[in-house]
């Protein structure tokens, strides 16, 4: 009985160490001359300690043009995914219409469209409007996603019904019944879809890649592809140093919003 | 009715971005791909079912199909069933720390997949990674994986699995925490063993959770694995890393074979279809079971 118990322990650890580990490899290696990262590749404390690879990668790559650049384009998303996706769960929610139930099943199977099937399209409607290489080139195409639809409906259907039937009965305007009932109940699983479409866009990497040419436009998941080889490593402790500051905003947010990231996700289960 | 108009209006702005950046595109790549274009020339020349034919004779698009579903396999063992598994033992086979390992199991899930392939690309260098280092002191050594055919998806999979584990096993620990306790304890008191509760009770009674969570992994796992593709080994060694969605976006943007990528496209989009449809059926069939 003892034994199995620590057992399962152990093998939890191990998948964690497993997940963990990359992310200790980059600090650790970041903070590394780039001698020791080759002679002392197992030590994860560095010795001795430096700052010289965030100083060259700033000397090598416009790193605050780049880091501003990624965090625009996935507020301006999060913001405007959040909004739209919103809106259209309240309906889907609270609203009775014809078609509604086909309306929802339609949203949710485009979550199935792969993105191949769109890029060229999409492609050329941003070519056509010359926003090649700009941030609304990056912005437009990711504001359709019908997953915060889906997301938000969970959420909002656990609100009893007839607490806004009531209100609705009574006259109160939508956007009041929105405001004074819905905002504050739904309110944690709006914070962490934002944050997780934030994350998203943060990492985004495909549509970038298709749409950004100059280095100044460019997004850190972006930049950081300039620095990948597998051969020559005198770009190492240069690319972990990227490697963290790319990881670092989102690791950040979800330890902050841990919780309610958790939760949201838990009931986001098909049902 | 004006409560019509403004059921319309909120759906408005999401249906409005949907029509023009997602269905009106997929209607406009079924088209493309009955044509021969380069993207770029004003002339497209119609070709019928020809972009179909010439990539099922291809012996290259056959290969990439094969491996397609080879990610698929893979996924399946390791973002389905090794996720269940870790699932279910904590949340049944363990007491403490359960919060820790939640949060520390999910971290992955948020870091970016060029982050990912370039940390595993360095951690499993074949010389200098600390891998290659800890296995030469038993002797053992990590072949030159991103040029060895079969390896490689599997080390490009593992980089997939690494972030997407965390999203998946959160799903289905609480689907599995959704069982009534009190079936668990019983089993338990009568002696049947981990293995059977795991089998007879855990996986039939969150079957819904349990397949969404399956078919997701494979849609988003073929795309989420473009990444690692991408910035590894561009589809090599001779294609033998590519799949479908790789496969699109090669043909149109490095060979500018704008009619075959999108056939190719059309032929991705029916297996997701099939498997959306796959996933329409399954639940509306146990929804009823389960609750």
């Amino acid at each position: 009985m003892k034994i199995s118990h620590y057992f399962w322990h152990i093998l939890i650890i191990v998948f964690i160490i497993i997940a963990i580990y990359p992310i200790l490899f980059a600090v650790s290696n970041s903070f590394k001359h780039l001698n020791d990262a080759f002679t002392s590749t197992i030590n994860l404390i560095p010795n001795p300690f430096t700052f010289e690879n965030y100083q060259r990668l700033h000397e090598t790559i416009p790193l605050l043009k780049i880091t501003l650049n990624t965090f625009v384009i996935a507020s301006i998303i999060t913001a405007f995914k959040i909004v739209t996706s919103f809106l259209a769960a309240y309906a889907l929610t609270y609203f009775n219409f014809r078609f509604k139930k086909t309306t929802y099943f339609l949203l949710i199977s485009t979550i199935f469209i792969p993105f191949t099937v769109t890029m060229i399209p999409n492609y050329l409607i941003i070519s056509h409007f010359n926003l090649i290489d700009s941030v609304w080139g990056v912005i437009l195409p990711q504001l359709a996603d019908a997953i915060g639809i889906f997301m938000l409906t969970q959420a909002m259907r656990n609100i009893p019904k007839p607490l806004i039937e009531a209100a609705q009965i009574d006259n109160i305007s939508t956007f009041n019944i929105m405001k004074d009932h819905v905002l504050p109940i739904v309110r944690p699983a709006l914070t962490s879809t934002a944050i997780w479409f934030f994350i998203l866009a943060w990492n985004d990497y495909v549509w970038p890649l298709l749409m950004l040419r100059s280095r100044d436009s460019y997004t850190l998941p972006l930049a950081l592809q300039l620095f990948v080889s597998s051969e020559g490593g005198t770009n190492f402790t240069v690319a972990m140093a990227l490697s963290v500051i790319t990881m670092a905003i989102p690791l950040i947010l979800y330890l902050i919003f841990q919780r309610y990231i958790i939760n949201t996700f838990s009931s986001s289960g098909i049902k | 009715m004006a409560k019509r108009y403004v059921s319309i209006l909120l759906l408005t702005p999401a249906l409005l971005l949907l029509t023009i950046f997602t269905v009106g595109p997929l209607v406009y790549t079924i088209y493309l791909s009955f044509f021969d274009w380069n993207l770029i020339s004003p002339n497209k020349t119609f070709v019928g079912l020809e972009n179909y034919a010439e990539l099922f004779k291809d012996q290259t698009f056959r290969r990439i199909i094969g491996q397609t579903f080879l990610y698929i396999i893979l996924f399946i063992v390791l973002n389905t069933g090794l996720t269940y598994v870790t699932a279910y033992v904590i949340a049944h086979l363990i007491k403490s720390n359960k919060g820790f390992y939640k949060v520390a199991i999910f971290t992955p899930s948020v870091i970016s997949l060029v982050v990912g392939s370039m940390l595993f690309l360095w951690i499993l260098n074949p010389v200098s990674g600390p891998v290659a280092i800890v296995l030469g002191w038993f002797g053992l050594s990590i072949p030159n994986w991103t040029v060895t055919e079969g390896m490689v998806i599997v080390i490009l999979s593992l980089i997939v699995a690494w972030k997407v584990f965390g999203y998946n096993f959160i799903v289905l620990y609480s689907g599995i925490v959704g069982i009534p306790s009190e079936i668990i304890e019983a089993a338990k008191l009568d002696k049947i063993s981990k293995f059977r509760i795991f089998t007879d009770i855990i996986i039939p009674m969150s079957s819904s959770t349990g397949f969404y969570i399956l078919i997701m992994t494979i849609v988003q796992g073929l795309q989420y694995v473009f990444t690692p593709i991408r910035v590894v080994t561009q589809g090599g060694p001779n294609y033998y890393s590519s799949n479908l969605i790789y496969h699109s976006y090669h043909e149109a943007f490095d060979l500018f074979n704008t009619g075959i990528s999108a056939a190719s496209s059309v032929i991705t989009l029916l297996i997701f279809m099939f498997l959306l449809a796959m996933q329409f059926i399954f639940v509306e069939r146990n929804v009823y079971y389960e609750n």
